[in-house]
Order: structure tokens, then sequence, then C-alpha cells
């Protein structure tokens, strides 16, 4: 008797979590797509804006033609790109990139390094 | 109890030459205030016959822009590897880089000479900035650059 119910309060429980978005969901305008599996489309519509991330992908290319024609002397926009903005970039050809930074891998075994303390590094 | 001893004082005979034979040394640089972009900077040992032993750190990340650093990618190639996982963000005008690092007994007092390279965007280059003998002496003693670096000092 005592399985039976503590079954039947989960089952209720479960019915709830799942079925209630759904009822509410079925409220909602007619034009948000199929209602029962609105809280499930509901869902892709919130991933939307990282389409939009993407789109702004397109933006910085297109902000990094604009700096290629502009050459070298705009300073400021140059410490923004990434490095794939050289015409003449081996390492944006190739995707080979720049050296790991201090803490992402281990100094190289030149002998010089012990193997205690990781390198710090502080700019004041 | 004995054998627990006897591991642990194994242990410590194993862990402490290790301890021994290398130590922290902190490089401090300081820039002048010479009114250009970032600078990068190669710090690196040479050894007694002036042969390229290996690097201690590069200060800048884009490897596009190391050739500049003359001497160092002579020595180097332009090797990437030689500053994988000792590489940090370029220093400004007028600031100071402060590196700790663990560094190895041998290299003191062995005829071992620390270099910096330094070069500026739309500057002149400034290979061998810096050429300071690796000695107990030296330790904590300020040593001026030639172009760009306004002081210099290691301590251990």
């Amino acid at each position: 008797m005592r399985k039976t119910l503590t079954l039947l309060v989960a089952t209720t429980a479960l019915t709830a979590a799942i079925g209630l978005p759904a009822w509410s969901a079925m409220h909602t305008p007619a034009n948000t797509g199929p209602a029962p599996f609105a809280a499930v489309f509901d869902d892709a519509a919130q991933t939307l804006p990282l389409i939009l991330a993407s789109d702004g992908d397109d933006d910085k290319d297109r902000h990094d033609r604009n700096s290629s024609r502009r050459g070298h002397d705009d300073d400021d926009e140059e410490e923004d790109d990434d490095d794939c903005d050289a015409e003449e970039d081996d390492d944006c050809r190739s995707g080979a990139g720049n050296p790991a930074p201090a803490g992402t891998v281990a100094p190289p075994q030149n002998g010089l390094f012990g193997n205690g303390t990781p390198p710090q590094v502080k700019v004041n | 109890m004995k054998s627990l001893l006897a591991t642990l004082a194994l242990t410590t005979a194993l862990t402490l030459p290790g301890l021994a034979m290398a130590r922290p040394v902190t490089m401090t640089t300081t820039l002048n205030s010479y009114g250009g972009d970032g600078a990068y900077l190669a710090l690196y040992v040479t050894d007694p016959s002036g042969a390229y032993v290996g690097s201690l750190w590069m200060a800048g990340g884009k490897s596009k822009y190391y050739k500049h650093l003359s001497d160092w990618y002579r020595l180097t190639g332009g090797d990437k590897a030689q500053v994988n996982g000792i590489t940090g963000a370029s220093v400004g005008a007028g600031r100071s880089l402060e590196i700790t690092l663990d560094l190895s007994d041998a290299l003191f007092d062995a005829g071992y000479t620390l270099h910096v390279d330094a070069a500026v965007e739309d500057m002149r280059e400034s290979p061998n900035e810096i050429a300071v003998p690796l000695t107990t002496e030296n330790a904590g003693k300020p040593v001026r650059g030639r172009r760009y670096v306004a002081g210099f000092t290691y301590d251990m």
C-alpha cells in the first residue's frame, strides 16, 4: 500500500513537472509555432542570439578587411585585431599560431628551469 | 611503523636534492617612457662561448613580430617552441615587468649571460638591450638598457 502511494506521488510529480510547462505553453499566441512543443521552440528561440553572434563574426571580417585597406597606420585597430590581419602572415595561413602562453603548458625543457614553482609574472 | 619511517626518509632524500638544485629568481625589467606601443622583450641565456642555451621569458604573444627581436631570432631561428609556456603580454612604456622563475643553480657563477632583446612597433629594434653575467654578485644590482629599458635587476 505504502509502495503504491509512493509510486503514485512520484508519477504525479513527474507529470506535473513535464505536463505543466507544456500546458502553459499551449496558452501562448498561435504564431509562436506548434503549441505542445512551444517550450522546446522557446528554448530554441532563446539560442538565437548565438546565431547573431556568428553574424558578429561577419562584421569582424568586414572590420578586418577595412583594417587591411587602411594598412597599419591605425595603431588602436591593430591592437584589437587578431593575427589574421596581415597579408603576409604565415601564422594566419597555417593556423599554427603563437606560442602557448605561460601557465597553459610547462616551460621548455632547456635545462634552465627547475621543477618547482611555475613562472609567475606581474606587470606594474 | 618502521616501514612508514623508511618511506618518509626515502621520499625526503629524493625530494631535497631537487629543491636544492633550483631557486626562485625574480627578474624585474622597467621600461622608459619612450612614447610608443608596448615593447616585445625576449629574455634568454647564452653560455660562456656565446652559444644560445635557452629562453627564460618572451613578453609579447604574436610570433609574427619575433623577427624584430633580432638577436634572439638569429640564435633560435624564430623557433616558437623555445618560448612555449613562458610567454606573456608585451610591456607598455613606463611599466615594469616582474617575472619569478624557478631557475637552476647551475646557471649562476658559471659564465652564463642573460640577454634582453627589445622591439617596439614603428620604432628601432634593440637587440642585446641588456647583457648581464649571471653571478650571485650581480644579483640585486640594477643594469641600465641601451634604448628602452630603464633598469633591469634579478634577485635571488
